[in-house]
C-alpha cells in the first residue's frame, strides 16, 4: 500500500500533521521497526506516516532525581550510556537483550511503549521503575504513568493527534531484569521479569519493591502479591521464596507456541527469585541504601 | 588464504538466483492452498486476470492446455486441480509487470474449499506399533521395509537385559539464506531456466519429464547458490516459471517468500523410533529398530528415506543379530526431501541416546561401552560388508582422552555434563561426474556443470585437487561454469560427493593430461628438441606462464602443443568418474529396499553443557568433533564445513521444530519462531580434529565432509544433558521446556516422552 512519508522538523508541525484525516489515517513513527513490519503484514494501512526522526526528541538528560529519555533515542544509545548502566541496571540489562544490535540502532523506547507488546522486554523494567510518559498534541501536554498508558498489544491511551515526547524515570533505582528464551539471542522471551527496589521515603521502614512480569498475556503485569511478600529492604530467603511462589500463582499466563502456561509459571518463579537475589547482590556491592 | 568467492560475495558482486533479472521480465507469485487437505470446489481467477499490470495467470487448466500430452496426474499435479495434499501446495500463479501488482492480484484469486480431515500426526494415529496385516490394507503406507539378520526375538528371550525406549523427532527445515528462486525464458524450442540449484542435470531430467519435452530442449543454468543443504535438489518452481513464460511470451522471475519456504519445500518430517537392545554377558548382542516415518505427501515408490536411514539406527557397532522395520507414511505435510545427511542426525539421536542410556543403566562408562563394540577396519559388519578404512576407533580413543581432561576440569560441578556420540555416513560414490580440462600456456581451466553452493567444493575443492595433481599453483587453475547444453554431465552437489566424484573426474583429467605431455616429451614434442624422459612431468607456473618440467629439464608448455591446440587455447582432456555401487546381501531383506553403505566415514563428537536446573535451559559450553577425513583436500574449507555442520546440528538439537495446529497448519512458518542458531549460539570452545589416513575413494583418499559432522550433534547434546541431570530427554529439540519436563519441574503441556519400559531381567541395574 502506498503512503506518504512526512518529516516534520518541529513539534507544532508534527502535531498538525498527526491531526490530518480520519483517526488512524496518520500514524507517528519513531524507529519504524515495528510499524513498518505491521504495515507490511497489512495490520495498518495509514495514508500518512509522520516520522519523528527530525524532532528534538533524541536526547538523554540526567537530572538530579530523574532521567528524561527522548522518545526517539535509539535503544543502542541508551544501552551504551554508562550513566544508565549505573543508575538503572534493570533497564540496561533488558536493553541488551532486545532483538539484535542492528535492530537496537534503529528501534526506540518511544516506539516500544506505543507498540505495547505483551512480550516486550522493556515494559517490565520501565513499569517497575514507575516510568511516566510525556504525551503532547496541539491541545497541550500531559503526563501519564506507563502502567496506565499500556492497555494491550498495539493498544494504549494515546489519542489521535498525540505523540510520546519522552519517558521520565526516577534515578537511581537498583534492580535486575531476568528473562528466558528458547534461543538466547534474537528471540522473544517466554517470560521476562523486572525486579526493582525503590528507595524508602520519610524514614518509613516499608520497602517499596516492584515486581513486573512480561511475556504474559494480554499485557505487562505488576505482581502486587509477590511484592507484598517482601517485608523488608533486605528480605530473608523465606520472603524471597514466598515472593517467587506468589508471583507464579498470581500472574496471568496463556499457553502459546512459545511456552505452555504451566512452564511459564515455573519459569517466573525461578526468574523472580534470581531477580531479587541479583538486586540484593547489587545493593550490597553498591554499599546498600 | 581467502576463498576466491569471498570478496565478490561480500561485496554483493555475485549473482544469486534471487538477484536474477532480465529485460521485459515479469514477476510471478504463488497462490497456495490454505488447507492441508481439502477439495477444491471452485477457483475463480477472473478478477485477478483483469487486475492492473497482470500479464498471465496459470492454473491447472492452463497447464493442461499447454501440455496436451500430459495426463493430469492426480497424485502429483503441477498445480492443485481437485484437492490439496498439504498446506501451501501451489494452486495458481500470477505474473505481472511488478512484484507489488502480482501480489495484489494474487489476493484477488478466489478459491472455495471443502475441508477434509488432515492426517498430519502419525503419533496420535499409531500410538502402538501397528500390526503388519493392518498396514498392508492401509493406503497411506508409502513404503515398508523389513530386514533382519538372526532372530532378534529369540535372543531377547534369552539375554540378560532388554532395554526399550521410544524416541521422537520433529519436522525440521533446511532454511537456506537464499530462498528458492529462478528466471525462466521460453524462446521457441528453447526452454531455458536459470535457477538456484544443487543439481542442474537432475533438474533437466525432472523438468523434461514434467513438461513432456526431450532433455535437449530444456536448458538448466545454475546460479550461485545461497545455501542448499539438500533443499535445492529437486525442481520445485522451475516448471511453473517456464509454463508462465511460455504463456506470457516473456521472461518470468519466480522466488519463494520465507513463509513459502517453510510451507512447501521438501524437508525432514517427523519420525518415531522404537528402539530395543539386548545385552548378554555385558555385551550388546542384538538390536531392533521400528521406525514410523512421516514422508509427507510423497508419492509411493518415490521414497528414499526409509531404506536409506534405517541402517543408521544400528550405529557402527558389532551385533550378533538385528531387525529393522519401518513404515513410510503418506501424510498431509509437504513431501519429505533431502536435508544435510537425510534423517541420519535423527536416527543417530535415537540410536546414540539409546546406547548411552543403556550403558548408564548397566553402570558402564558410555564411551568404554562404545569402544568395546565399534567397527574396525577389516572386520565384517552386521550388514555382512567388510569395513574398509574407518577411523571410528581412533576417534573414540581421542574423544575419550579429551573427555577425561574435561571431567577433571569440571570436578563434577552442579549442572554440568559431558556427552559423547558416534555417527557414521556413507558417501554417494556411485553417482557419476565429468569435467573437461583445458591446459594452455595461461593455465588450466576446468569446465563443469555445477555452481558453488557455499561449501567451497567447486570454487576451491576442484582447484585444490588439480593443483596437487599437476603441480600448478591454485591461482593458475580456473573453474568454468556452463549450462546443461554445454557442460559435461554431473550428478549434483549433494551427498558429500562433489569433491569425491567430480573431484575424481578432475583428477583423472589431470592425470590424462600429464600422460599425454609425457608421451609428447618423449617424442620430442611438436617441433621441439626431443630427449629421453626421466620421471613424470610436473607443471610449473613461472612469470604467469605454464611450463613443463621432467627431471631437471624445463620446457614451455607451448612447445608441446600442436598448432591447432595453440590456436584453441590448449590441450583438452575429459575426466570421467563413474564409481561402483556397493551391493548388499539381499537375503537380509524381506521387504522393501535397504541401501548399502560405501566409503564409511566416522564422526565422534563431545559436547559439554551447562544446565540451569531451575528452568531447564541448556547451554553448550564446549564442543569437540573428531572427524574421519581420509585426506583433507582444503584445510580451511574442511574446517568451515565441520563448523557449519555443528552449528546447524545444534539447531536440530536445541531449538528447531515445525509446530502444527490440531488442524495440521504450520504455526511457525517464519524465522521468528522457527529458530535457527545465530552467531551467539556458537559454543565458546569449538575444537575440530581431522583424522587422516583412513583413506576413502576420493582424490588422494579424501572422504565426503559436508554431511558427516552434523550427524552426531543432537545425540551428543542429549547425552550431555543426561550426564548433567540424570534425566533423559527423548524428544527433539531439547528446548528449556522439554528439559524442565524431564527434570520433573513441570508435568503437563506437550506430551510427556514415553519412558523405557523394557522388562529388566536379572542383572539389569537401573541407571
Amino acid at each position: 500500500m502506498p503512503f506518504e512519508l512526512l518529516l516534520p522538523r518541529s513539534l507544532e508541525e508534527a502535531w498538525t500533521l498527526l491531526e490530518q484525516g480520519a483517526p488512524g489515517s496518520s500514524m507517528a513513527m519513531a524507529g519504524g521497526t515495528d510499524l513498518l513490519l505491521a504495515m507490511d503484514f497489512r495490520r495498518f494501512a495509514p495514508e500518512r506516516v509522520v516520522s519523528l526522526s527530525r524532532l528534538p526528541l533524541d536526547t538523554v538528560e540526567f537530572g538530579e532525581r530523574e532521567v528524561r529519555i527522548g522518545s526517539t533515542v535509539p535503544l543502542r544509545t541508551i544501552e551504551l550510556d554508562p550513566r544508565v548502566r549505573r543508575a538503572l541496571p534493570a533497564l540496561s540489562e533488558a536493553l541488551a537483550e532486545v532483538g539484535s544490535v542492528q535492530l537496537r540502532h534503529r528501534a526506540t523506547l518511544g516506539g516500544n511503549v506505543v507498540r505495547a507488546s505483551a512480550s516486550s522486554d522493556l515494559l517490565p523494567p520501565l513499569v517497575a521503575m514507575d516510568c511516566r510518559l510525556t504525551i503532547s498534541s496541539r491541545k497541550g501536554r500531559r503526563s501519564l504513568s506507563l502502567d496506565e498508558f499500556v492497555e494491550s498489544s498495539w493498544r494504549t491511551k494515546l489519542q489521535p493527534g498525540e505523540l510520546v515526547e519522552d519517558l521520565r524515570i526516577p534515578t537511581p533505582l537498583p534492580g535486575a531484569y531476568r528473562w528466558q528464551r528458547v534461543r538466547p539471542a534474537n528471540d522473544i522471551s517466554q517470560v521476562g521479569v523486572a525486579v526493582v527496589r525503590h528507595p524508602t521515603h520519610d524514614g518509613s521502614s516499608a520497602p517499596d519493591w516492584r515486581i513486573v512480569a512480561g511475556g504474559t498475556s494480554p499485557r505487562v503485569q505488576r505482581l502486587r502479591g509477590s511484592e507484598s511478600a517482601l517485608l523488608s529492604p533486605w528480605p530473608s530467603e523465606e520472603e524471597i521464596a514466598e515472593a517467587a511462589q506468589r508471583a507464579a500463582q498470581e500472574a496471568r499466563f496463556a499457553t502459546d507456541l512459545r511456552a505452555a502456561e504451566e512452564y511459564r509459571r515455573k519459569l517466573l518463579e525461578a526468574l523472580v527469585r534470581s531477580g531479587i537475589e541479583s538486586t540484593l547482590e547489587r545493593l550490597r556491592e553498591g554499599g546498600g541504601r | 588464504m581467502t576463498r576466491t568467492d569471498a570478496l565478490p560475495k561480500t561485496a554483493g558482486a555475485r549473482e544469486y538466483g534471487f538477484d536474477l533479472s532480465a529485460p521485459k521480465m515479469l514477476w510471478a507469485v504463488y497462490v497456495t492452498s490454505p488447507h492441508p487437505h481439502a477439495r477444491l470446489v471452485s477457483l475463480d481467477t477472473e478478477e485477478a486476470r483483469r487486475a492492473p499490470l497482470v500479464r498471465a495467470v496459470l492454473t491447472s487448466k492452463e497447464v493442461l492446455s499447454l501440455l496436451p500430452h500430459r495426463e493430469i496426474d492426480e497424485a502429483s499435479p503441477l498445480l492443485v486441480a481437485k484437492a490439496s495434499r498439504f498446506q501451501g501446495e501451489p494452486v495458481a500463479l500470477v505474473a505481472a509487470e511488478t512484484l507489488a501488482a502480482a501480489r495484489a492480484a494474487a489476493r484477488l484469486v478466489k478459491s472455495e474449499w471443502e475441508v477434509q480431515p488432515a492426517f498430519t500426526d502419525i503419533e496420535s494415529e499409531f500410538s502402538e506399533w501397528p500390526d503388519r496385516d493392518r498396514m498392508k490394507a492401509d493406503p497411506r503406507v508409502n513404503a515398508h521395509v523389513l530386514a533382519h539378520r538372526g532372530d532378534f526375538d529369540r535372543i531377547a528371550r534369552s539375554c540378560d537385559l532388554v532395554h526399550e525406549e521410544v524416541y521422537r523427532t520433529p519436522m525440521v527445515a533446511q532454511v537456506p539464506m537464499e530462498p528458492h528462486s529462478c528466471l525462466a525464458k521460453v524462446t521457441g524450442e528453447d526452454w531455458h531456466v536459470r535457477t538456484t540449484t544443487q543439481t542442474p542435470f537432475g533438474l533437466r531430467e525432472d523438468l523434461a519429464d514434467k513438461l513432456g519435452l526431450p532433455q535437449e530442449k530444456v536448458r538448466v543454468e545454475g546460479t550461485w547458490v545461497g545455501g542448499g543443504f539438500g533443499g535445492k535438489n529437486e525442481a520445485l518452481l522451475e516448471a511453473h516459471a517456464l509454463l508462465l513464460s511460455k504463456l506470457a511470451g516473456r521472461p518470468v522471475r519466480l522466488a519463494l517468500t520465507f513463509r513459502e519456504e517453510f510451507l512447501f519445500t521438501r524437508t525432514t518430517q517427523p519420525a518415531v523410533f522404537r528402539m530395543s537392545s539386548c545385552v548378554k554377558g555385558g555385551r550388546l548382542v542384538a538390536r531392533r529398530t521400528r521406525l514410523l516415518l512421516d514422508t509427507g505427501a510423497s508419492l509411493p515408490g518415490r521414497d528414499f528415506a526409509l531404506g536409506f536411514a534405517l541402517g543408521f539406527t544400528l550405529g557402527p557397532y558389532r551385533l550378533e543379530a538385528w531387525e529393522l522395520e519401518g513404515y513410510a507414511l503418506r501424510t498431509n505435510r509437504p513431501p519429505f526431501g533431502p536435508h544435510r545427511a537425510p534423517l541420519a542426525p535423527q536416527c543417530t539421536f535415537a540410536a546414540e541416546s539409546h546406547l548411552d542410556s543403556l550403558a548408564r543403566r548397566m553402570g558402564v562408562d558410555p564411551i568404554e561401552f562404545r569402544k568395546a563394540h565399534i567397527w574396525t577396519p577389516g572386520e565384517i559388519n552386521p550388514f555382512g560388508q567388510e569395513v574398509g578404512p574407518f577411523a571410528a576407533a581412533e576417534a573414540l580413543d581421542r574423544a575419550h582422552e579429551l573427555e577425561k581432561a574435561w571431567r577433571a576440569e569440571l570436578k563434577g560441578a552442579e549442572g554440568t555434563g559431558i556427552g559423547a556420540a558416534v555417527g557414521f555416513w556413507s558417501t554417494g560414490t556411485s553417482s557419476g561426474g565429468e569435467a573437461i580440462l583445458r591446459l594452455g600456456p595461461k593455465g588450466l581451466s576446468i569446465l563443469q556443470g555445477e555452481r558453488e553452493i557455499g561449501t567451497g567444493s567447486i570454487v576451491e575443492g576442484l582447484r585444490a585437487i588439480a593443483s596437487s595433481r599437476t603441480g600448478l599453483p591454485r591461482e593458475a587453475v580456473r573453474v568454468e561454469y556452463a549450462d546443461t547444453s554445454r557442460a559435461p554431465f554431473d550428478s549434483g552437489v549433494w551427498g558429500s560427493r562433489t569433491t569425491i566424484a567430480l573431484g575424481r573426474a578432475v583428477e583423472k583429467g589431470c592425470l590424462a593430461l600429464l600422460r599425454e605431455l609425457a608421451a609428447r616429451w618423449s617424442k620430442g614434442g611438436s617441433g621441439a628438441r626431443g630427449g629421453k624422459r626421466t620421471g613424470a612431468p610436473v607443471l610449473l607456473f613461472e612469470k604467469r606462464e605454464v611450463r613443463v618440467r621432467v627431471g631437471d629439464r624445463v620446457r614451455s608448455l607451448s612447445s608441446l602443443l600442436t598448432r591447432k591446440e595453440r590456436r584453441e587455447g590448449g590441450i583438452l582432456s575429459h575426466g570421467k568418474e563413474y564409481g561402483r555401487s556397493q551391493a548388499l546381501d539381499t537375503s537380509l531383506v524381506q521387504e522393501g529396499v535397504l541401501y548399502p553403505y560405501a566409503d564409511l566415514i566416522a564422526s565422534v563428537h563431545l559436547a559439554q553443557v551447562a544446565i540451569d536446573r531451575s528452568t531447564g535451559a541448556v547451554r553448550v559450553v564446549r564442543y569437540a568433533a573428531f572427524q574421519d577425513a581420509g585426506h583433507v583436500v582444503d584445510p580451511e574449507g574442511y574446517r568451515g564445513q565441520v563448523e557449519g555442520a555443528i552449528l546447524m546440528g545444534l539447531g536440530t538439537a536445541l531449538t528447531e521444530e515445525g509446530l502444527l495446529t490440531p488442524q495440521g497448519r504450520l504455526l511457525n512458518a517464519g524465522l521468528l519462531d522457527y529458530r535457527v542458531p545465530t552467531i551467539h549460539d556458537v559454543p565458546r570452545e569449538l575444537r575440530i580434529e581431522a583424522i587422516e589416513g583412513y583413506l576413502g575413494s576420493g582424490p588422494g583418499g579424501a572422504k565426503g565432509v559436508g554431511e558427516p559432522p552434523i550427524i552426531p550433534v543432537p545425540a551428543a547434546v542429549a547425552n550431555a544433558v543426561a550426564d548433567a541431570t540424570g534425566a533423559r530427554v527423548r524428544d527433539l529439540p531439547l528446548t528449556p521446556e522439554r528439559v524442565a519436563r524431564a527434570l520433573g519441574l513441570i508435568s503437563s503441556g506437550a506430551p510427556t516422552p514415553a519412558e523405557g519400559k523394557g522388562p529388566a531381567r536379572a542383572g539389569g541395574s537401573v541407571g
